[in-house]
């Protein structure tokens, strides 16, 4: 991030789990929980705690199509304050099948048109996306995205606020009983 | 004199025709009347004439054995018993049933008639009756007769089928009914088209064999039948093997993937901060690469699709399952039907 006083660049490992739920055929929710430290990786960082908390909604509008909505709940705690972040947004996410026994890309991209922070106004430009791969046996699935989050805030001043977190996710899926098609 | 030949033609032309039928039967009816009376001298002379080859009029079958049968009765009266055993056996050898009554006749005629059957040796089987049967229920019945004690046996088949189904073998003594239940040798029900009973005797008093047939047609009345569906077309199936193009297109689509992550790392980031995890982005977009290149070489060989397979193994065995149910409904309908039986015209198909 950067303030307006340099660039502020904080790196960590961030651990979570999720669950999802379809409720309706092609409509699944899915309840996301994660938290970390993020350690100063620059002289003028600071050290950071993250927990967050989302909710997204996801419609299969065809096999290679999925429509995204959802919110977040984003807490950095730090020795000096807490600050809460909290996002809602829309997107789509393309699926390409590369082998029929599982393996496909992943593009996911959205636009966060709610970002509201706590003690400073909201940014004028909010987007987040991601690309990867997924592989799924019929229970069993590993996943691996990177994604990016940039948020711009308005000038004040001679000062403008930036923030980005950039992320390499590795997940694993675990669909007890049935095959996954997430 | 003109004028009187021409009253005789008109008189000619005005005369009712002779009618075949009705001389036989006037003259047969008046020998009987005669016979009634015991006036056989004056029978006599009239059956011989129904007889006789030089009879101008048409006699029939029964006619004919109603003569001979009259005519050796008349015989056995005046005490010419050989003579009148020659007139049965001819009666009988023309028509198998033919029987005396036994309150019109003397126990000396049945004497006699009994004798003619010994020495004659026939098998018959009278023509099939119209009938509609419930082969559950019911049964068609066919009448045949042997003159005397014999070995028989009679069978249906499909003319030009195979050898049939035996519906009686044994022995039999004179007229016997014959019950058939409409099913054949394979235990299924008769198919519709044109049978045959075919009755063979051996005679158990003189060393000969006789035969006899008769020919009859079935037809079913059955409920309406459900077609069969048709085998899946391959429209209706998802291909099992994957496309050559798909090898291509798994290529571009995991070497799209690897050019997405580092659009996103390299274009969305913002360039006043000066990082974006760019590792991790290569690392993504690495993997990405290789598994396009992998799925291209995997691919190539127009590989199987199991998944595609297997689902196509549960509609073929769904149509497979929803033929079955048409063809055992058809077959209960079909074990449901009446047979209808009528006399074939003709002798043969």
């Amino acid at each position: 991030m950067d303030a307006g006083y340099g660039v502020e660049r904080s790196t960590g490992v961030l651990f979570g789990a999720w669950g999802s739920v379809r409720v309706v055929p092609h409509v699944e929710l899915a309840l996301r929980v994660e938290g970390g430290r993020l350690n100063a990786s620059t002289p003028s960082a600071i050290e950071r705690d993250v927990g967050e908390v989302g909710l997204d909604a996801r419609w299969s509008a065809s096999p290679w199509l999925v429509l995204l909505a959802g919110a977040t709940r984003r807490v950095y705690s730090t020795d000096l304050g807490r600050q809460s972040w909290t996002t809602a947004g829309a997107g789509a996410e393309a699926r390409l099948p590369l082998l029929e026994e599982g393996l496909r890309g992943v593009l996911r991209a959205s636009l966060l048109p709610v970002v509201s922070v706590s003690g400073t106004p909201g940014p004028n430009l909010g987007v987040r996306a991601a690309a990867g791969l997924e592989y799924h046996w019929p229970t069993v699935g590993i996943a691996a995205l990177y994604s990016l989050e940039r948020y711009d805030f308005p000038r004040q001043g001679t000062a403008q606020r930036l923030e980005q977190l950039a992320a390499l996710t590795l997940r694993l899926d675990v669909s007890p009983g049935s095959s996954r098609h997430r | 004199m003109r004028r009187l030949v021409v009253g005789i033609a008109l008189a000619t032309l005005a005369a009712p025709p002779l009618v075949a039928q009705s001389s036989t039967a006037d003259l047969l009816q008046q020998a009987s009347q005669f016979y009634e009376h015991l006036d056989v001298e004056r029978a006599l002379p009239l059956l011989r004439q129904i007889v006789s080859p030089n009879w101008p009029f048409e006699v029939t079958p029964a006619e004919r054995v109603e003569a001979y049968k009259y005519l050796g009765a008349c015989l056995a009266l005046v005490g010419k018993r050989d003579s009148a055993v020659l007139y049965f056996r001819a009666a009988i050898e023309r028509d198998p049933f033919a029987d005396l009554d036994s309150d019109r006749f003397t126990p000396a005629q049945l004497g006699l008639f009994a004798e003619a059957r010994r020495l004659t040796f026939a098998v018959a089987v009278r023509p099939v009756v119209s009938a509609r049967i419930d082969p559950r229920t019911e049964r068609l019945s066919f009448t045949v007769v042997s003159t005397h004690a014999t070995t028989l046996e009679a069978r249906v088949r499909a003319v030009g089928g195979s050898a049939g189904r035996v519906l009686f073998s044994g022995a039999s003594d004179g007229p016997r009914e014959i019950p058939w239940d409409g099913l054949l040798a394979d235990g299924r029900l008769a198919s519709p088209g044109r049978y045959e009973l075919i009755v063979v005797g051996r005679s158990g008093l003189v060393p000969r064999t006789d035969s006899a047939r008769v020919f009859f047609d079935v037809a079913r009345e059955v409920a309406p039948l459900e077609d069969t569906l048709q085998d899946l077309a391959v429209a209706a199936l998802l291909p099992e093997r994957a496309p050559r193009s798909a090898a291509t297109r798994s290529l571009l689509e995991g070497l799209g993937v690897a050019g997405a992550t580092l659009a996103v790392s390299a274009g969305l980031s913002n360039p006043g901060l000066r990082g974006s995890l760019r590792a991790g982005a290569g690392v993504v977009a690495d993997a990405a690469t290789v598994s396009g290149v992998v799925a291209f070489l995997v691919q190539r060989g127009q590989p199987e699709m199991p998944a595609n397979v297997a689902a196509n193994v549960q509609r073929r065995a769904r149509r497979a399952a929803e033929n079955d149910a048409i063809r055992r409904r058809n077959a209960e309908k079909l074990a449901a039907a009446t047979l209808i039986v009528t006399p074939a015209a003709g002798l043969g198909p």
